[in-house]
């Protein structure tokens, strides 16, 4: 039978290894994700945000001889927004909130750079070993991240925060034993998936040993899904961080967002409303801006997931 | 024939009444890059109890036309850009009303006509059926749709307003839970059965050996011909005056083919129904259509009876692919014989959609679209065929068949 | 009979992922320190610190600790809840009712209005209600639980007075019989129709606070496999069909988009889990959430252990059930490991 269905000319196939490819797909990508209005107010929304953080310490005077906790002025407590020198008024305790809401951008900027630079370490390296040398190692670190999975996040860090005691330090080592196990999972996926691609096969051929393809074609293909669930951590970390402090897991007076939340809350019922509303606004804020730029990125890099 | 018909045909040949007629129809896209001409001015008759056959290479706008007769194109981002498609049913033609055009009525008159007078069988019948519903629940929504009086006709003296309702589809949450209780659980069993009768018929005109048995089962425990079977079944139902096929058997095993082609064959003459076939196969539609449009690249190269087309084809396009017809040896090499790249189509200017592999193109290609001119019947988008008189140029700025430019 | 074979092997894995847990929750009790602190008291000599470490058995190689709290947890003995002073089995028993009926009603407003939401936007993909849908998807998945709590309180209990917290009022309280420890139902069943409606007035608020990440995490999702199911081929069938859109939407494409939207019910469950904590601590809840909350403060680690393990085993089983779900709706499934 004669088809006519094929055009005279198919397009030539790239030559191009993975990394010219990625090289020239960055471009696109940030072309693409800036075109989203949504992830563009993300991004703004994140630019502002670390620039509090940077600027805290030129913005206000750092209480001595800790910056990170909260100064008290015992003479002025309870003080409506616009009072002189308490812009967005003070605690109960006499805490300025405005002082909070700025150190706390710092604190939260330590706590989800930290947090996430262990859990994708601990991740990549997880997911790796899993993905790559297969076999029972891989059953049996697989089954370790089922049972991880089997308790809600919260309740996970909420309980392991819990046994070690109220701080700060604790809550950031609790976060990083719970959200490790996405990345391991997401690395074992693309490596085994991508195992399966040719042009892996062809390194073999070529004789690259098994470590060099792995840093040269399975790691950097692996990336993307990692950053996109990296930015939406970001958000999460802060998110689960603040939920737990405000259940009283940090130590009190420390300048973070779910502390003054939680200092604020007996006095609403005062009418006393802003010392809890400035601090929640913060963290929701900051929660929306990274997932806004995670989404876009997903909805970018890999289409199919999204939503998912 | 109806005074609104169209130039085509000239005296000498008696013609069946029209069903449809495509008059510069114009189908746009609007993507970031531009607007893609995916149909660029496309006009073609089809009458009553024939087949047409819309032959072109993939992505030429077959099926973009094709969704036109029923306003299914996706839209944002389709656009009618212009043109019209006029359709006679029967009923009109019986009665000598005025055609409608399908492009503009109304959202309520188009869903009478869409799966009653016009329907639809489409590529993929493994993606064109629901997996979710039963084959029972697909087939007999037809019936529910546009035959609810005939069902209603003789199940009560006055059937109650909710099965009425029921029948032509509009019951509502509740009014559905009411039909499940005891003082109309009667009267809608008896619907149901009777929609059941409808519905094992219409399987059975198929050929479908056990239309009971099929009628309980769900989409992906039948094989692709079963499907497109059901399909068929589906979109004869009611009879309609004109059945659109876009590409049927494409998806299917080429055993299966034949038997599907027989099979719409003999329903299309049991039924006097108008066949819309489209493919990119040359030799199926020459099996199968008494007249042949060509199209490239979003307008109509040549249209014309099947035997003229064959034998003596115009179009320089459609020469290249009667050309390399016979050649068993590449298979799917059809347009290996012709040159070069289809066109862009976002923003074309005026132009010969073709020049770019016509080897006989001139300037005058490359500026002024040609228009599809009829004799006899036979029409032809093409300068060679046109008068230099007509067009007001130059006898040797057309172009002709004796000088190759490449 | 696929699909029994696929129950049974996810039955039988159930276990296996429960005992993992089960270790998790007894290492972190030891983790944190000698769980013996809580027991002592000022001035205990050595030899009545010994005899304490002798009648708990933590004395004992850790496996054999471990081994005894797991036989306790199967019989039904977990050990004494320092900050409800009674044995954990007793106290756990006596919240739930307070946290499920919470978690239904949030659970029934997270998935109406996840799906009508996600529905609603997919349907106009693109335009104002999609965009609308969309931020407040994202709003939910960012929004801390305790502000928004806090906020609706402002709102709602101090400036407008409609709602309060707690979870009944006390004559209300003392009129009927609580059977169940659900008082909506409870009320139903003294057929209390006053009582009813201070149950539901008591609960709005927080079913509201508690059901909004779920809605969100639901309407995403089912505003996305709407999406991708109006692009498939049966859905300009069933125009061709000459079906209105109503019909094409409902009988159509909504009917597939739930089966995906079935998927995440069992993450937006997780989401209803955790949060009850926060909820019950705002809305002074009497649940099983807020006993969580007092014995982290405590570090009451029997009543943590019985927490984490309770809700964990709750999740799994509700996600044991989504996934079977999905394999029946889904007929093309096949169903794998
Ligand atoms: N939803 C859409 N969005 C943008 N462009 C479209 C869309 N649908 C069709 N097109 C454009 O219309 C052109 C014609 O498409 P159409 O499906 O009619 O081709 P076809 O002739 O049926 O090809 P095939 O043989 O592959 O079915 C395509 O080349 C494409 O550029
Ligand atoms: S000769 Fe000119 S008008 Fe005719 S097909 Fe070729 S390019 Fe088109
Ligand atoms: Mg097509």
């Amino acid at each position: 039978m004669v088809d006519i269905s094929t055009a005279p000319q198919s397009p030539p196939i790239p030559t191009d290894g993975p990394w010219a490819v990625r090289t020239r797909r960055f471009g696109e990508v940030s072309k693409q994700v800036l075109r989203n209005p949504t992830t563009v107010a993300g991004l703004v929304i994140i630019v502002l945000l670390l620039a509090v953080a940077f600027l805290a310490p030129l913005l206000t005077t750092p209480n001595v001889p800790d910056p990170y906790q909260m100064p008290r002025d015992w003479g002025t407590r309870d003080a409506p927004p616009g009072t002189p020198g308490h812009l967005l008024g003070t605690t109960s305790t006499g805490g300025d909130v405005l002082y909070g809401v700025l150190w706390g951008a710092r604190t939260s900027l330590q706590l989800s750079v930290i947090v996430v630079s262990i859990t994708v370490t601990v991740g990549v390296i997880v997911g790796s070993l899993a993905g790559f040398i297969g076999g029972r190692l891989d059953e049996i670190l697989m089954r370790i991240v089922d049972v991880f999975l089997s308790i809600p996040e919260l309740i996970f860090a909420l309980a392991i925060a819990a046994v070690l005691g109220p701080s700060f330090t604790n809550i950031i080592f609790a976060l990083s034993v719970v959200f490790w196990v996405k990345y391991a999972r997401i690395i074992r996926g693309q490596i085994i998936h991508i195992k399966q691609n040719d042009y892996v096969d062809a390194a073999r051929v070529t004789g690259d040993s098994k470590f060099r393809i792995y840093l040269k074609d399975v790691l950097p293909n692996s990336i993307t899904p990692v950053m996109v669930q990296a930015t939406l951590d970001m958000g999460g970390i802060v998110l689960t961080a603040a939920t737990l402090s405000f259940i009283g897991l940090a130590q009190a007076g420390l300048a973070e967002w779910g502390v003054l939340v939680s200092d604020g809350q007996a006095g609403i019922s005062a009418g006393k409303w802003w010392a809890s509303t400035f601090p929640g606004m913060m963290v929701f804020l900051w929660a929306l801006a990274f997932n806004l730029v995670g989404d876009g990125l997903r909805d970018v890099l890999d289409p199919r997931t999204e939503g998912r | 024939m109806t005074a609104a018909a169209p130039a085509a045909g000239g005296t000498d040949v008696i013609r069946s009444p029209l069903v449809a007629s495509v008059e510069g129809l114009k189908v746009h896209f609007g993507t970031k890059g531009g607007r893609i001409h995916a149909v660029d001015g496309v006009s073609f008759d089809i009458r009553d109890g024939e087949t047409l056959g819309l032959v072109g290479e993939t992505g030429c706008g077959k099926s973009v036309t094709a969704r036109s007769f029923l306003r299914l194109v996706q839209s944002p981002p389709g656009i009618y850009a212009g043109g019209r498609i006029r359709f006679w049913s029967s009923l009109a033609r019986r009665t000598g009303a005025d055609p409608v055009d399908l492009l503009s009525i109304s959202q309520d008159d188009l869903l009478d006509i869409r799966g009653n007078r016009i329907a639809m069988i489409f590529q993929d019948p493994g993606k064109a059926l629901n997996p979710a519903l039963s084959i029972r629940e697909q087939v007999a929504e037809v019936f529910y749709q546009h035959r609810s009086d005939d069902l209603l006709y003789g199940l009560a003296d006055d059937p109650p307003l909710i099965i009425r309702r029921a029948a032509g589809q509009r019951a509502r949450g509740l009014e559905r839970l009411l039909l499940k209780l005891p003082p109309l659980r009667g009267h809608a069993a008896k619907l149901r059965s009777r929609v059941d009768v409808h519905v094992a018929e219409a399987l059975a005109e198929t050929q479908i050996a056990n239309p009971r048995k099929i009628m309980d089962s769900y989409p992906h425990e039948l094989s692709g011909g079963m499907k497109q079977r059901v399909m068929i079944a589906q979109a004869l139902a009611c009879n309609p005056d004109l059945l659109i096929a876009d590409e049927p058997t494409t998806a299917l095993d080429v055993t299966i083919q034949a038997k599907i082609l027989e099979l719409i064959r003999q329903l299309q003459h049991r039924h006097q129904t108008s066949v819309l076939y489209i493919s990119h196969d040359l030799s199926l539609i020459r099996q199968t259509s008494d007249r042949v449009a060509v199209m490239y690249a979003g307008r109509i190269a040549e249209v014309g009876d099947s035997d003229a087309i064959f034998s003596d084809p115009l179009h320089p396009y459609t020469r290249g692919l009667l050309a390399a017809v016979p050649s068993a040896s590449h298979k799917r090499g059809g347009l290996a014989a012709i040159e070069g790249n289809v066109p862009e189509l976002v923003d074309p200017p005026p132009s010969c959609h073709f020049h770019t592999r016509c080897p006989f193109a001139v300037e005058l290609c490359r500026s002024l679209d040609p228009e599809l001119e009829m004799v006899n019947g036979h029409g032809v988008a093409c300068f060679a065929h046109a008068s230099a008189e007509h067009l007001g140029v130059m006898p040797e700025e057309l172009p002709s068949f004796a000088k190759r430019t490449r | 009979m696929q699909i029994r074979e696929y129950i049974l092997r996810r039955l039988m894995i159930l276990p296996l992922i429960v005992v993992g847990t089960s270790i998790i929750v007894f290492s972190l009790s030891r983790v944190g320190g000698n769980p013996i602190a809580i027991y002592l008291e000022h001035e205990m000599t050595p030899a009545e610190v010994a005899e304490i470490e002798e009648r708990y058995g933590l004395n004992e190689p850790l496996p054999v600790q471990y081994l005894a709290w797991a036989g306790g947890v199967l019989t039904g003995d977990m050990g004494w809840s320092a900050v409800s002073a009674q044995p954990v089995t007793e106290a756990l028993f006596s919240r739930i009712g307070a946290t499920l009926e919470m978690a239904i009603f949030a659970a029934i407003v997270a998935i109406t209005l996840g799906i009508g939401l996600g529905t609603f936007g997919g349907a106009r993909r693109d335009r104002l209600p999609d965009h609308l849908t969309r931020i407040f998807s994202i709003s939910g998945a960012s929004m801390p639980i305790f502000w928004f709590a806090i906020l609706l309180l402002i709102l709602f209990w101090v400036n407008l007075g409609w709602f309060s917290t707690g979870r009944s009022s006390p004559e209300i309280f003392a009129s009927i019989a609580h059977p169940t420890g659900l008082y909506t139902v409870d009320a139903l069943l003294a057929g209390n129709l006053g009582a009813f409606l201070n149950a539901i007035r008591f609960l709005t608020l927080p079913a509201i606070t508690l059901g909004f990440g779920a809605t969100a995490i639901i309407a995403r999702m089912m505003r996305s496999s709407l999406v991708e199911e109006l692009n498939e081929d049966y859905v300009d069938a069933a125009r061709a069909k000459g079906l209105p859109e109503r019909l094409v939407l409902r009988r159509h494409a909504r009917r597939n988009a739930l089966i995906p939207t079935v998927t995440v019910i069992g993450l937006g469950f997780g989401f209803l889990l955790q949060g009850t904590v926060v909820v019950e601590i705002i809305f002074r809840w009497p649940g099983i959430g807020r006993w969580m909350a007092d014995a982290v403060l405590r570090g009451d680690q029997a009543t943590i252990m019985a927490y984490v393990l309770f809700t964990s085993i709750l999740f799994l089983s509700v996600n044991l059930i989504v996934d079977v779900m999905y394999a029946y709706l889904d007929r093309r499934v096949v169903l794998g490991g």
